[in-house]
């Protein structure tokens, strides 16, 4: 089969969207090519031209990982069920601050546990709490929902900054073991550890970026899976009208409950696997800000689209990682003016959202497929085929 | 019978009498921040008809069938469906127990096709439970599968299946109103509360409308009560109406009775009847 022939029968049946997005994502893939191949051009004549190190893209990607589930957990919520969280960096913070005072060697507590102990922890934790906020605003209205998990997210971060005696308060916590290096995953790190020196990266963040995207992909899976079900059919039925699905005989409270908790865990399995990546906590990290950027995600993908979650989250990552990193590429063109980095990246970030609010008000990739049981339509699909 | 003094005329109130009551109404009663709405109001849906409930504009027919539905809990009263008693039930658990009601403004759902707006209205479908979506796929595969068959069947019964694959946003107001009247019967119901079904339709579609409601009832069986404001639509179509004045029955009848009750008539002229 020809490369071309190949490439044809890729993009038969996709969408104009589909392809529309796989030409940007080839497009940027393109010019992170250029970057890199310019590295070492750069090195030799000293010209002034924007680098991207492989080093770089490597870390980059272990903490996109991160936002990649935050932003698939938040996409259930307001996505799948319409569902307003505004605690999303809260349960991150359950997630990540569980994994580090049960396994850290700076935890106060000294417990030292195995990694599995903090996952379990953090996922009842984070279901447990999302149940008890759900339980009496679910049934209200949708703006009491976005009151209460507002609050809430504040009461956790005063909580983990007060409560020293539970989680060391301002000094953080550290000391928390890699993830990959642990059993029961310590037998990739033969075939991990090569590529790492061949890559000239960190072996440590190679691991990560491994795990963080394999868990990832095992998310976006089981997220699709219910997706296309009649469970995430009966959700969009509530985000768009829920008297409808009421007046079907949908017992909405529960849906909207099961779909809030879902959320939240996954939000906490992201904050875990953080806490074990960079190895140390601090209150500080619970900055209000990164809920936002995870609403800017999904709503940049399209909402209620797992693969524009996916989108939406890598766009936010490359637009905080990489006005880090080429500050002062960007500093040299905009040298008459004295600009703020971190000003500079919010600034892109809302003018991102103002671009895609006025042009695409339905984000980037919007669901693109009807929510019905694939192998059901794939039969249907088959008898018209042979008809 | 309930008799009661209006204000100039006498309440005769609705048939109770009436034989295989499906729908059964007590004395129910609803006040908003003081404002009774529903005042002690009674009525009874016999079952295999098609029963109209008209009235004056207030006279609280909306407010009733939130009451019948669940979506208002009522103040005092009682609602009985087959039998059982379902007062102050939830609105899912009403429309489990076979009373499916459709709104008076087309409630569309963003995103959603015709046809998955259809599979919506499929009652204690395996996968929606999240459980056996991974354990018994099957079950869900060989509901999907009814249910699509069951899907492609009304929407031919509605002259819909044209549009199975179109979004259901895009139906104009009388196709949607067709597209509501076959989801619901998706539900599999006994009895179908339908609150102004041609209102915003064009008459000839409001004339295509009449043909299938009338339809449903004969052939299907199905019992409807039907909130309409098109006098002309209602008094065709339904036979016995209750005619709902202030929160109360005023007097139900065959559509000729009705229309040639000058206390309906002052209801509907005369405000508050002096």
């Amino acid at each position: 089969m020809s490369l071309e022939s190949r490439l044809r029968s890729t993009l038969a049946g996709r969408t104009e969207e589909e392809k529309r997005v796989l030409a940007l994502i080839a497009g940027f893939l393109s010019i992170v090519l250029v970057l890199v191949v310019l590295g070492p051009v750069v090195a030799l004549t000293g010209l002034p031209l924007p680098t991207l190190s492989i080093s770089f893209i490597i870390s980059t990607l272990a903490i996109a990982g991160m936002y990649l589930l935050l932003t698939l957990g938040l996409n259930v919520q307001w996505g799948y069920a319409g569902l307003v969280n505004f605690s999303v960096v809260a349960f991150w913070g359950i997630g990540a601050y569980t994994g580090a005072l049960l396994t850290g060697a700076g935890s106060p507590h000294e417990l030292e546990l195995h990694p599995l102990y903090g996952l379990v922890v953090a996922i009842v934790l984070a279901a447990v709490l999302g149940f008890a906020i759900g339980l009496p605003t679910l049934r209200l209205r949708a703006d009491y929902l976005a009151i209460a998990t507002l609050g809430f997210s504040e009461i956790i971060r005063i909580i983990i900054l007060n409560e020293e005696w539970l989680t060391a308060g301002g000094l953080g916590v550290g000391g928390m073991p890699t993830l990959v290096s642990t059993w029961p995953l310590s037998f990739t790190t033969p075939v991990l550890d090569p590529i790492a020196d061949l890559l000239g990266a960190q072996t440590r963040t190679v691991h990560d970026l491994v795990f963080v995207m394999l868990l990832t992909f095992v998310v976006f899976l089981l997220l699709r899976r219910l997706q296309v079900s009649p469970w995430g059919r009966v959700l969009r039925t509530i985000r768009g009208d829920e008297d409808v699905a009421a007046a079907l005989g949908k017992n909405t409270y529960w849906y909207k409950m099961q779909a809030f908790v879902l959320g939240c865990v996954i939000m906490a399995i992201a904050g875990w696997y953080y806490a074990h990546h960079v190895r140390f906590m601090t209150p500080a990290e619970l900055d209000p800000i990164d809920t936002f950027y995870i609403w800017v995600a999904v709503i940049l993908g399209g909402s209620g689209s797992n693969r524009g979650a996916i989108i939406g989250g890598f766009t936010v990552v490359i637009i905080l990682q990489g006005t880090r990193l080429y500050n002062d590429f960007i500093d040299s063109i905009l040298f008459f003016l004295t600009i703020d980095e971190a000003a500079l990246r919010l600034l892109l970030v809302g003018l991102l959202v103002i671009l895609v609010v006025r042009l695409r008000p339905e984000g980037i990739l919007p669901p693109q497929r009807e929510h019905i049981w694939p192998a059901a339509l794939r039969e249907r699909a088959g008898e018209e085929g042979e008809q | 019978m309930s008799l009661g003094q209006g204000e100039g005329y006498t309440y005769d109130g609705a048939d109770l009498e009436k034989p295989n009551q499906l729908l059964r109404v007590d004395a129910l009663r609803k006040a908003f921040a003081g404002l009774v709405v529903t005042d002690d109001a009674s009525l009874a849906v016999e079952e295999g008809t098609i029963t109209g409930l008209i009235g004056p504009n207030g006279a609280g027919k909306s407010t009733l069938f939130n009451l019948i539905s669940g979506f208002y809990k009522p103040d005092a009263g009682t609602v009985t469906l087959g039998g059982t008693d379902i007062t102050g039930w939830s609105p899912y658990k009403i429309a489990r127990k076979g009373l499916v009601r459709t709104f008076q403004t087309p409630r569309k759902l963003e995103g959603m096709t015709v046809r998955e707006n259809m599979l919506v209205g499929a009652q204690t479908q395996a996968g929606e439970s999240i459980l056996p979506i991974w354990l018994s796929p099957s079950r869900v595969l060989k509901d999907e599968r009814n249910n699509l068959d069951r899907a492609e069947e009304m929407l031919e019964l509605f002259a819909l299946d044209h549009l199975a694959d179109e979004p259901a946003t895009d139906l104009s107001g009388g196709q949607f109103k067709l597209l509501e009247l076959a989801r619901a019967m998706m539900a599999d119901p006994d009895i179908m509360l339908l609150d102004e079904p041609v209102s915003g339709v064009n008459p000839t579609l409001a004339g295509t409308l009449a043909e299938h409601i009338a339809t449903l009832n004969e052939d299907q069986g199905m019992t409807l009560l039907i909130i309409e404001h098109d006098i002309d639509f209602i008094m065709s179509l339904a036979d016995p109406i209750i005619v709902l004045d202030q929160g109360k029955v005023l007097t139900e009848g065959s559509p000729d009775a009705v229309r040639n009750d000058d206390r309906v008539i002052e209801a509907y002229l005369g405000g508050d009847g002096t």
